[in-house]
């Protein structure tokens, strides 16, 4: 057995810790998400704004960093050679609803919407629920890795979530359109709308895919 | 050094690496073909391992000569080391895990048949009961720990690389022990043949330790098993761990478990007196192989897990592998010591004699065994151990168990206890009490070795045989295998009359 390999029995537990950090931060993208969006609403293009989307651009960041690392590890050390490709599929896809807030992010930043009154409260809401799939997402990728049988309970979650989502953006697409607004700026919200609700539908497919990988794992 | 040694210790040596293209498989095959251990650290780990099993434990038992050492002439014995190599060669190429013991069982049958010796028919009756048996325990032993290993894991809720840590580390703790008593339980067949005519001579390091020449002899064989693990045992690896079912890392390790856990229960007399010694009930022996178990294991898990992943044509090709295996070693010995001893002039065997003497049928009578049918045959010189048979079976037919008292007592073979041959006399591998009974018989000589035994146990106690029981089982096979020691050591070597055509 080379030193390397050796070594390789120390590094496990080091792989453990960085998947767990890689978890933390698409959780913490979820909530600074929720946070920044409640200033725009609330604020539009402010300091704070701006500093939230330094502080996501940096967690998408370091994301993306030890996504590489842990991907790099998995194959070069040979870890888990069954579930190796799942793992890599599991994280990506995690790492892709990182990049979605920071895409809306810039959304914003640059088109910077006008969100009137009667439509703030339920863009928050919206918001939020989006983020709490999000947050089933990451619970349901821990639990593959160290309780599989909770994957199927956060995976109803998601779902559940996600279809709290269509609702909310539907009355709010409907109030938008039923109101006085011009049409451009209807459409213009209705590309917010939509694109928040896109993290739903992400995060819901990454609930699917932990499914069949769970059946997989089921030994 | 003798040259013609040499050519037939390279026979051996082909054993060897064809023991560690095939077997090795046993050991790592599901830890590779899993794609949790890389060949390479496989092989480097297995070789390693076997080669301490072989120097180390294998080296302690050289007093057992492996089963070519039935074979009483050294160019015959070459030859069944060849035959038997050579199939399994070919069945490693065709990534077939066979049983090597059973190729060497196959080439002595071939050999038994070459020189009119007698096949001993409870061995194939063995090697019938192992293809059946052994994969059916693997099978129920792999199913059953497969479910208890699930059912641990989803208890302890282990992180997946954690658990992908600890199934590595089993999977290397698990073939280091395989590989270990792999070199330590083959080398005998291996090189056992070789060790009365060892090329070497004992040399010390120091004061630390002396390397006999035994153990020399073993380390080039185990070296062979070694190379044949590293340049050829892949394929084979691949059938097992992937070819005949895809294995989870979990059951790759299962797999290795199970069949240790056959090999354990039902194989160990060591066991069976523990249990026996604590009036516990005892498991029954049975013949197994690593090879069939391994399969077995394999298929219950596969079972379990509803058929559906195991490929019955490969299952069908490595069963037939089994049962052509020793059937080719056969054929294939027959033929070579017939161009052996024609074309090449050499001695493949010593003919045996048998003879029903006064003394034979007066020792047999004390056994209980009725002689008095047998009073045609006596004083008669008769050549070959088949033959005489066929004369016993033409005077009144024997059960099996009287018929090879009658054989064994009367097979002639002359021993002499001369200074000479008690200069190299391994004490250490008797007791005291058994030394100083040899001692006292020096100058004396014998026609039969039931007379040596006799004699000594005349002498002293401690080489009487104990009451047939499951508690003296291990008392009465150390004691069988001295006396096998011994008539080697005081064998009258020219006094048989020798002949190979």
């Amino acid at each position: 057995m080379t030193a390397n390999q050796l070594a390789l029995f120390g590094k496990s537990k080091a792989m453990e810790g960085m998947i767990d950090d890689f978890l933390d931060r698409i959780s913490e993208g979820g909530l600074r998400f929720e946070h920044g969006i409640s200033a725009f609403v609330d604020s539009g293009l402010s300091e704070r704004w701006e500093e939230k989307v330094a502080q996501m651009r940096e967690l998408e960041r370091e994301g993306n960093q030890l996504r590489r690392t842990i991907e790099t590890h998995l194959y070069t050390e040979m870890l888990i050679p069954e579930f190796r490709g799942d793992v890599l599929s599991l994280l990506e896809d995690l790492n892709f609803l990182l990049g979605l807030t920071e895409d809306i992010f810039l959304a914003f930043t640059v088109e910077s919407p006008v969100i009137n009154e009667p439509f703030k409260n339920d863009f928050k809401l919206l918001v939020a629920t989006a983020v709490k799939t999000i947050e089933s997402a990451v619970l349901a990728g821990r639990a593959f890795f160290r309780n599989i049988a909770a994957v199927r309970d956060h995976q109803g979650k998601i779902s559940f979530y996600e279809d709290e989502c269509d609702q909310i953006s539907t009355r709010l697409k409907r109030d938008i359109f039923e109101s006085d607004l011009g049409l451009d700026v209807k459409m213009h919200l209705r590309y917010f709308v939509d694109k928040i609700d896109s993290l739903a539908n992400e995060a819901e497919d990454v609930g699917e895919w932990l499914a069949i990988y769970s059946i997989k794992r089921d030994l | 050094m003798d040259f013609t040694v040499l050519i037939f210790l390279s026979s051996g040596l082909f054993l060897g690496w064809s023991l560690g293209a095939n077997d090795a498989a046993n050991v790592f095959g599901t830890a590779v073909g899993s794609r949790m251990i890389r060949f390479t650290t496989a092989a480097a780990i297995c070789s390693v391992f076997l080669i301490l099993g072989a120097v180390i434990s294998g080296a302690g038992a050289a007093h057992g000569l492996g089963k070519l050492g039935s074979l009483n002439a050294l160019p015959g014995a070459f030859m069944a080391a060849f035959s038997a190599a050579l199939t399994v060669y070919w069945m490693t190429k065709a990534s077939l895990p066979v049983s090597t013991t059973q190729a060497v069982v196959g080439a002595i049958i071939g050999w038994n048949w070459f020189s009119g010796s007698i096949t001993d028919m409870s061995a194939l009756f063995k090697i019938l009961g192992t293809w059946v048996a052994c994969p059916i325990l693997g099978a129920v032993f792999g199913a059953l720990l497969y479910k208890m290993t699930v059912k641990a894991i989803g208890w302890a809720n282990l992180h997946l690389l954690r658990l992908d840590l600890y199934t590595r580390l089993g999977l290397i703790v698990a073939g280091a022990f395989g590989s270990y008593s792999l070199g330590a339980n083959n080398i005998g067949n291996v090189m056992g043949v070789f060790v009365s005519s060892s090329p070497f001579t004992d040399f010390s390091i120091g004061n630390l330790a002396t390397i006999s020449s035994v153990q020399q002899l073993f380390l080039v064989g185990a070296i062979a098993i070694g190379v044949g693990v590293f340049t050829y045992s892949k394929r084979v690896m691949m059938m097992v761990g992937e070819g005949l079912m895809p294995l989870s890392p979990v059951a790759a390790w299962v797999v290795v478990i199970a069949q240790s856990i056959v090999l354990f229960l039902f194989s160990s007399i060591t066991l069976e007196h523990f249990l026996a010694s604590k009036g516990l009930p005892t498991i029954p022996l049975i013949p197994v192989s690593s090879s069939q178990a391994v399969v077995g294991a394999v298929i219950g898990i596969g079972l379990l897990k509803g058929g559906k992943g195991i490929r019955w044509k490969s299952l069908g090709s490595i069963a037939s592998g089994w049962v052509t295996t020793p059937i080719i070693a056969a054929i294939l010995c027959f033929i070579a010591l017939f161009f052996l001893q024609n074309v090449f002039n050499q001695e493949v065997y010593k003919e045996v004699r048998y003879v029903l003497e006064e003394a034979v049928i007066t020792h047999l009578e004390k056994e209980g065994v009725a002689m008095e049918k047998f009073s045609s045959l006596q004083d008669r010189e008769v050549i070959g151990g088949v033959r005489f048979r066929d004369l016993l079976r033409e005077q009144m037919m024997l059960d099996g168990e009287t018929e090879d008292r009658i054989i064994t007592a009367a097979e002639l073979f002359p021993l002499h206890v001369s200074e000479v041959a008690l200069q190299n006399l391994d004490r250490d591998y008797l007791t005291a009490g058994q030394a100083a009974a040899v001692k006292r018989l020096t100058g004396r000589q014998f026609q039969h070795r039931w007379q040596l035994s006799d004699a000594l146990s005349d002498q002293s106690t401690e080489w009487k045989r104990k009451e047939d029981n499951k508690l003296n089982k291990p008392f009465n096979q150390h004691l069988k295998e001295q006396l096998a020691y011994l008539y080697g050591l005081f064998e009258a070597s020219g006094t048989q009359v020798s002949s190979g055509d």
